[in-house]
Formats: structure tokens, C-alpha cells, sequence
């Protein structure tokens, strides 16, 4: 188990690499819809409401409620240590949109509670929107 | 032709399976070879009558290796279904879709894992540097420490008692339910094993508020089923269990990915299977109060809990109290998982549920429910999902 390598996303692929190339310019953004302005937290061409392939990566506000949190204390994997609380989140000014993330430790939370991004550099161009109890 | 007519149509006509153990020693191939000729031979059939195989996407085993092995060598029909856990009363569906229609008369279902020894679950993307790409989408989850099942459920766990009131206790009580069905179940892995409220309360966390014996058991094992049309059933060498209906359904907001795009639906507490519910008892003519008994899809208590909900065996929010009233146990208003289920019998990813559902039918289980004539056997994950009905011949 020591020698697993954290996870990295795939930086090549033509759907989501934008979402995190933005990321390393600090950035938040989630794929919308230039027609419609119907928004996607797993990025894809196609807009299913208007039909349009038609995407651009629109910057939002790293403002958030929390969803749901766990506090993960069985260890999987070396790069995360526990324990860490794992928090789903959903942006304020996304309707729908929905983003994870991890905080070290343990941290016993309030579902509805205010969230706010931060930018994690996990190495050489791989940044990751994090989230956080807001301040 | 409308599209009720596989109402009563086939049934299952014979079940095998193989010892459930964390260390078969056997391949995924010998397992599943066994599981199979031990369902052909329960049924009175030979491997030459099989003429369709269908399994699971996580099968290592395809259709032509297990039709090369036990000697099928007519297949007309094949097909899978997944991912994962979906497939079992998914892949039955597909069976009876291949047999009403012509395409195959004599149909094997089978699910094979060394899932203890073999490949584990759990590390999803993790033991690769690079995840995600070509729509997969684990590059959403694998980066941010989200790795396993047990912390994707923890959070649905988490959200449920908050929504909803729901506590440990609620779920402790599914947990022992079927612990208590594998303690009278001597293929169970669990069989003399007892779990009590006190021992449950103090198992370490998982992802809390997720424990250990919230968690299915990793087992290697395989199961299998034959099923072919009630007509003919009823001359084989078992009394048929008859597939009342069958269901698969998406709902909306289906999700791409294997597991965890599930969490980006509106609700992370309902799930694809209130779909299948609606679909599968308008397609049977009948009800969540008809049925007898059931196999619930268990991989976490609280995947059961969502199903209770889902499936409307009670209230939406009230499948934890539900399940502490003793609802479930044994002589209680709806036994569940009367083999143990996949946290005390084994985990052989839904299709163990398959086989239980057989037996209650047949009046065969060794916690068998006193007269059941109506079982319903969910496969029922958060991905899109299946289930069916199975009746006594009458
Ligand atoms: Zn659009």
C-alpha cells in the first residue's frame, strides 16, 4: 500500500480537463451551457436541455451549503490519511451543481452549514477546488 | 402485444451455487462452473439444454468461457447487465425477454467472484496514478478522497439521520436481522456467528457514521439460476418458482460512472429503485402489501433502508424505525433476507438474494416463511436498478 501514487485527474481528456486547468488558475468553474445557460458537474459537449454542443467553463463563486459529510477513519489509502472527513457540497449560485471534497481530520458538521473553496496544490499543474467550513 | 405479457411467463427452475469462504482456492472459472452444473442438475436438466448465458459487466468469466467449459453447445442468446450489483434480477429480465420472444429456451444466470481473494472492491481508480477520462468521471471523486463504497454510503448513512431522525440503532436492527436468518443458514459465512445490539454499537467506524458490521462480507463464491418458460418448468425436477414480473428502470438523472456520480442527484437518499418499484407492481397487478417476504439488496444497512423507503414497504424517512420496530425479523410484519444477505451470508453481489427468493417459493429456506407465496428480490445499488416478483404456481 505504501507504494500507491495519490490519484491525479486525467489532464487529457477532452471533456473535463478544463474544469482543473482552470483550477490551477485558482478558478472554479462548471461547464454551462452557452445557449441555455444549463450547467453540468460532470462536464460533457452536449447540452441535453437545448440540444446545443455549445459548452463554455463558466466561473463561479466558490460559495456552498454542505449535503452530507462522512468521517472516514478506515485507512485505504497512504495519501490520505484518517482520519479525513469527506464533504459533498452544493454550490449557491449552481442550482443542482453538487462538488466534493476532503478536510483532514475529524469534523462533526451541520448539514445546510456554509462551505467555501480553496485550491489545493497536490503537484506540478494539479490543482484541486477543495472545500472548507466558511470563515 | 402488450408490454405485461412476461407476466407469469417463465420461472426459475433450478439454483446453484458453491461454498462461500474469503479464500475459495479455485478460479473464477471453476466457480463458476460448479454454481452452473449445480443449477442445471437441480432443475433435471443437462449442460446441452442451455441455450442462453447471461451474467453480470464484474463477471471475469464471459458467456463463452462458461459455455465452453460445461459443454452448452447451442447458445442462441447471451447478454449482461450492469454495473455491478444491478445485474442479477437485471440480467433475469433479459432472460425472459430472450425466452418470450423466441430467442432462447433455456436460460442460465450466473454470478462469479473471488471477492475476497481475488480483485477487492473498494480501491475504485485508486491504485492508478491518472483517474478519470472518456466519461468516467472519477477524476470528481478519486482525487478528493473518495475511494471506496463504505465512504460513499457513509455519506448517504449521515445524510438519512440528519434528514430524517434516523439512528444507529435503526440500522443495528437490519444488520442483526440478517444476521440472525444466516445464524440458522449453515452455507453462511456468519452461521455460528451471533451479532448482538451491544457488539454493534461498539464496531469501529468505517466512515462514520458508517461501522464495520454496516458493511457486507468480501466473499468468494458463485451462484447461478436457470430460467426457462412456467410451461415447462412445471415437467422439470423442481416445483417452478414463477416470475410474476420483472423490472429495470433508470428514473431520471441516471449518472454516468460506476458509483459515485450517484451523489450528485437531487436526493442522495432515494434511489432508482422507487423506478423499478412502481414499474415491477403495475407489471405484477400487485402490491408492497402482498408480498410475503423479501431479498433486499444489501451492501450497507442503509442501501436496505433506501430500498424499505423505495420500494414502499414503509413510509419515506420511516425505513429505520421500520426496521428497529421488528418489522423485519422473522415473524414480524415483512422478513427480510432469510439467508442471511450479502452482510452475513455472502456477498455474491445480489444473485445469493436470487436463490433465497427460490427457495422461500419452494418452502425450502432455512428460515423459511410460513406460507410465503409472493417474494420480491431487489438488485438495487444507487446506479439504475432491477428487481422482481416471485410467486408460488397456482
Ligand atoms: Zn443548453
Amino acid at each position: 500500500m505504501t507504494d500507491m501514487p495519490r490519484p491525479i485527474p486525467n489532464m487529457d481528456d477532452l471533456d473535463t480537463a478544463g474544469f482543473f486547468k482552470a483550477a490551477a488558475e485558482h478558478k472554479l468553474t462548471i461547464r454551462t451551457c452557452t445557449q441555455c445557460g444549463a450547467s453540468y458537474s460532470l462536464p460533457r459537449e452536449y447540452c441535453r436541455e437545448c440540444g446545443a454542443f455549445a459548452m463554455e467553463w463558466k466561473e463561479v463563486s466558490g460559495k456552498a451549503t454542505l449535503h452530507a459529510y462522512t468521517v472516514v477513519t478506515h485507512p485505504v489509502h497512504p495519501a490520505f490519511p484518517v482520519p479525513y472527513t469527506a464533504v459533498l457540497v452544493d454550490l449557491v449560485d449552481v442550482p443542482g451543481a453538487r462538488m466534493v471534497g476532503n478536510i483532514p481530520g475529524e469534523h462533526h458538521l451541520e448539514v445546510g452549514q456554509a462551505m467555501e473553496v480553496w485550491f489545493e496544490h497536490v503537484e506540478d499543474g494539479i490543482v484541486l477546488p477543495q472545500w472548507k467550513v466558511a470563515e | 402485444m402488450s408490454r405485461w405479457d412476461h407476466r407469469d411467463a417463465c420461472a426459475i427452475a433450478g439454483i446453484g451455487h458453491t461454498d462461500f469462504s474469503k479464500n475459495s482456492g479455485r478460479s473464477d472459472l471453476t466457480l463458476a462452473t460448479q454454481a452452473a452444473l449445480a443449477a442445471i442438475a437441480d432443475a433435471g436438466l443437462v449442460p446441452a439444454d442451455i441455450d442462453g448465458i447471461v451474467r453480470s459487466d464484474y463477471d471475469h468469466v464471459s458467456h463463452n468461457a462458461l459455455a465452453d467449459a460445461i459443454g452448452a453447445d447451442n447458445l442462441t442468446y447471451w447478454g449482461q447487465s450492469g454495473p455491478g450489483g444491478i445485474a442479477p434480477s437485471s440480467i433475469i429480465g433479459q432472460a425472459i425477454g430472450a425466452i418470450v420472444s423466441g430467442q432462447a429456451t433455456t436460460v442460465l444466470a450466473f454470478r462469479e467472484l473471488n471477492g475476497r481473494s481475488g480483485a477487492r472492491f473498494g480501491l475504485g481508480g485508486s491504485d492508478k496514478f491518472v483517474v478519470g477520462g472518456n466519461a468516467s468521471y472519477d477524476e470528481f471523486f478519486n482525487p478528493f478522497g473518495l475511494l471506496t463504497p463504505a465512504q460513499m454510503f457513509g455519506l448517504m448513512q449521515q445524510r438519512h439521520m440528519s434528514q430524517y431522525g434516523t439512528t444507529r440503532e435503526d440500522l443495528a436492527a437490519i444488520a442483526i436481522a440478517c444476521r440472525n436468518r444466516a445464524n440458522a443458514n449453515p452455507n453462511a459465512q456468519m452461521y455460528e456467528r451471533p451479532l448482538d445490539l451491544e457488539t454493534y454499537m461498539d464496531a469501529r467506524m468505517i466512515s462514520w457514521p458508517l461501522c464495520l458490521f454496516d458493511c457486507c462480507l468480501e466473499t468468494d463464491g458463485a451462484a447461478a439460476v436457470i430460467i426457462t418458460t412456467t410451461e415447462r418448468a412445471r415437467d422439470l425436477a423442481q416445483p417452478p418458482a414463477v416470475i410474476r414480473a420483472s423490472a429495470h428502470a433508470s428514473g431520471p438523472n441516471i449518472q454516468p460512472g460506476q458509483m459515485f456520480p450517484a451523489l450528485l442527484r437531487d436526493s442522495i437518499i432515494e434511489l432508482p429503485g422507487r423506478h423499478v418499484a412502481k414499474l415491477l407492481y403495475e407489471r405484477a397487478g400487485l402490491g408492497a402489501n402482498d408480498i410475503d417476504v423479501a431479498q433486499i439488496y444489501d451492501c450497507f444497512t442503509i442501501t436496505a433502508l433506501m430500498e424499505f423507503e423505495d420500494y414502499q414497504l414503509c413510509e419515506r424517512g420511516e425505513g429505520g424505525r421500520w426496521a428497529s420496530s421488528g418489522a423485519i425479523e422473522l415473524g414480524g410484519e415483512l422478513p427480510i433476507n432469510t439467508a442471511g444477505g450479502h452482510m452475513s451470508e455472502g456477498y455474491i453481489h445480489g444473485m445469493n438474494h436470487v436463490l433465497e427468493g427460490v427457495r422461500q417459493i419452494r418452502g425450502t429456506s432455512t428460515s423459511q416463511v410460513e406460507g410465503a407465496e409472493v417474494c420480491l428480490v431487489t438488485s438495487s445499488p444507487p446506479p439504475a436498478s432491477s428487481a422482481f416478483l416471485l410467486v408460488a404456481d397456482r
